[in-house]
């Protein structure tokens, strides 16, 4: 088997340790005897809509984000037609906000993005940050998705599905308990950086979506997860008790 | 004016104090003082000849300590902080103690507006601008906002700047007095960079820049192909860098000459401590041979990277605060290393940055083939550090997470090697140091009291 990862803007989209989910993707594929290619697509170039099987975007400083979302427009069919033929896709942080409807300034500019998701987002004064935890329905109770936010805009979904629940943190923009997005197999979520490296079930989740839509139904090997798992454990614990707005 | 008289007496009773009970170190008597008189800055630096501040992400507390160390060799009076006293309150504290002819002040890159709101400083020295501690300057592009902002009270300011670093010179942008100081190309440059990048955006018409060849991080010869912005020329450059071990040889062009400067503080960050403390020592007219001597002698003070001796272990501990300074601090470890026991020491307090998501922007892979033993990973953070490695391809039958500090110190004493590197965040240094000497280890590199 062959796991065929697009990284998006590599160089522009990668302010919190972003590029750790593709390391996290690329382990532990081939820690089960999964072929892995990687490719970084980056201003100018082609997405073939076909040629990929996870599609990756990471958040960036507001000026970088302006270059890449100069470009991501020129991109934009192209990745819906991905996201419409069922490949996986994960965006985080500001990719996150620049695959939703629009994003408004806080002089009142709307920027479009290019419609992946039902949501849109409105920049706040306060940045909402620090530890989160999410309930993700498909992933059972057993163990929470956490990580780390830090963003400034607050991002509110129409029709389309939050990612999951807050149990405490922000989420989506403070007030509504949703965090991220799904639509079809594509995801948005806030939880920016390494999110993959404390959440193994998450990320064997969108290993297995991003396989089965080239090799049907797929089973994938178990690994041992007892340090990520355990990490995950203390650090859903040691926050559970002093924060939280939920 | 009775006020500034109270605030200068009290603060100076608190410092007397404070010493007395033995807690040095400490910005109390600065903050005591800044309630009691919030222009107090001012006042304590109205009467010096020359105030220099040093600010930047990386490097501010090395450049600061060579600077204040050559001017003092030339003869000046030289008042100078120490790090960990950059702050408002810190700087007061210093500027309380005693006064002097020349101030070098070490000023921390968030809160610079506070310190030039009052003291109107006759240089500012910008080290670099590099990813640190994001949750509390979150993003850099704002960073150089406050910055310039800060820098519009002091107009009249010389401002010594990194050529190669594009955000830093976007600071120089329609301003009258800049001096650069950067590198050339030289046998450490690199075409490209395995690490995350910063700052690689045109400060004018915000296109991506491009490099013609790359220093460390985002530092190198950059360009804008959209527009003529491109890299200044350096007033002050080094040229034919040699490396030798544990030595860095290079000369410095300058206006008025050339002058060859070898240091033994490793790596390239390195030599731009030693550029920029030199570029500006040489910009108030300090004699060249001046500069040679004490730079020739020059070693980092506590913090950086101090040894100890404990029971026949030489133990390195070196603060790591963001992506940068671990991949370059592992480099430099590990290319003059034996083999050693790492540990990794990482918190996520609030002088740490809250917000442990950086460990994944540092460049580890040289750790993969590192000749060490045994890797420890403790601190409150242990747990997510040990997963960086275990992604990165290190074996995980030769780490261990020890999170208690103490235990990881135990730990570490129980294998037979000879050397040891402790890497610390911040709030984990003074913490380590402590454990380290309560054990009765002795420190290699003495205190360089005569630089603080
Ligand atoms: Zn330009």
């Amino acid at each position: 088997m062959k796991l065929r990862i697009c990284h998006l803007y590599p160089e522009f989209l990668n302010l919190y340790g972003d590029r750790g989910n593709i390391l996290v993707l690329k382990r532990r594929a081939q820690w089960r005897g999964i072929e892995v290619h990687i490719t970084q697509l980056s201003l100018g170039d082609k997405l073939d809509p076909k040629a990929y099987d996870l599609i990756f975007l990471g958040g960036g400083p507001d000026q970088e984000q302006g270059v890449a979302s100069d470009d991501l427009r020129a991109k934009g069919p192209w990745l819906k037609e991905a996201v419409e033929e069922g490949v996986t896709l994960l965006a985080i942080c500001g990719g996150y906000q620049l695959l939703g409807q629009y994003y408004r300034t806080n002089s009142g500019e709307t920027l479009p993005g290019i419609g992946v998701f039902d949501a849109y987002t409105e920049a706040g004064n306060e940045r909402l940050k620090g530890n989160i935890a999410i309930r993700v329905e498909e992933l059972g109770d057993e163990t929470p998705v956490i990580g780390f936010e830090n963003h400034g805009g607050r991002t509110f979904l129409g029709n389309a599905s939050p990612l999951g629940s807050v149990i405490y943190g922000d989420g989506n923009n403070g007030h509504d308990q949703t965090e991220g997005v799904k639509y079809k197999n594509a995801f948005g979520t806030y939880l920016h950086g390494p999110l993959l490296s404390k959440n193994p079930h998450l990320a064997d989740y969108l290993i297995g979506l991003a396989l089965q839509r080239v090799y049907g139904e797929v089973e994938l090997q178990p690994l041992d997860n007892s340090l990520e798992l355990e990490v995950n454990r203390s650090v859903y614990q040691r926050f559970l008790s002093t924060k939280g707005k939920w | 004016m009775f006020r500034t008289f109270l605030a200068i007496w009290i603060g100076r009773l608190v410092s007397f104090l404070s010493r007395w009970l033995k807690r040095g170190g400490t910005s109390l008597p600065g903050y005591i003082a800044l309630k009691i008189d919030p222009n107090l800055m001012k006042h304590l630096t109205s009467n010096y000849k020359k105030v220099i501040i040093v600010t930047g992400t990386n490097g501010k507390t090395t450049t600061a300590n060579l600077l204040a160390n050559i001017l003092k060799a030339s003869g000046l009076k030289v008042i100078h902080n120490t790090e960990g006293a950059n702050m408002p309150a810190g700087v007061t504290t210093t500027l309380l103690e005693s006064p002097g002819e020349v101030a070098v002040l070490e000023v921390d890159e968030g809160t610079l507006i506070h310190v030039t709101k009052q003291v109107k400083a006759d240089m500012v020295v910008i080290t670099n601008l590099l990813r640190d501690q994001l949750d509390r300057y979150h993003e850099l592009e704002q960073l150089v906002q406050v910055i310039n902002r800060s820098l519009s009270f002091i107009p009249e300011a010389t401002l010594v700047l990194n050529a190669d670093d594009s955000l830093v010179t976007s600071l120089g942008l329609n301003k009258n007095n800049v001096k650069y100081f950067g590198l050339a190309r030289n046998e450490l440059s690199q075409e490209k960079t395995t690490e995350v990048l910063e700052g690689h955006i045109c400060p004018i018409c915000h296109k991506p820049l491009e490099f013609n060849f790359y220093h460390y991080s985002h530092l190198g010869n950059y360009f804008c192909p959209s527009c003529s912005y491109s890299r200044p020329k350096a007033d002050y450059e080094v040229n034919e860098v040699k490396l030798s071990f544990q030595q860095v040889c290079f000369n410095l062009n300058y206006p008025e000459g050339e002058i060859y400067l070898k240091t033994q503080m490793p790596g390239v960050y390195n030599i731009y401590n030693v550029l920029a403390a030199s570029s500006t020592a040489l910009q108030l007219n300090v004699k060249p041979v001046t500069i040679m001597k004490v730079v020739d002698k020059f070693l980092p003070g506590q913090g950086r990277a101090e040894t100890f001796h404990l029971q026949n272990k030489k133990i390195t501990l070196m603060l790591v605060k963001n992506p940068t300074g671990l991949s370059i601090g592992l480099k430099t470890i590990i290319t003059n290393s034996k083999e050693a026991v790492y540990l990794f020491a990482i918190n996520d307090l609030a002088a740490d940055g809250r917000d442990v998501s950086w460990l994944w922007d540092a460049d580890i892979t040289l750790l993969v083939d590192a000749p060490y033993n045994l890797i420890i990973c403790s601190g409150l953070r242990a747990g997510d550090m040990a997963i960086r490695l275990k992604y990165e391809g290190i074996k995980m039958d030769s780490v261990v997470v020890v999170p208690e500090q103490e235990a990881s110190v135990n730990r570490l004493l129980s294998e037979s090697v000879s050397e040891a590197v402790i890497f610390c965040t911040y709030t984990n240094l003074a913490l380590y140091r402590r454990i380290l000497r309560k054990r009765g280890a002795e420190s290699e590199v003495a205190y360089m009291s005569s630089l603080s």
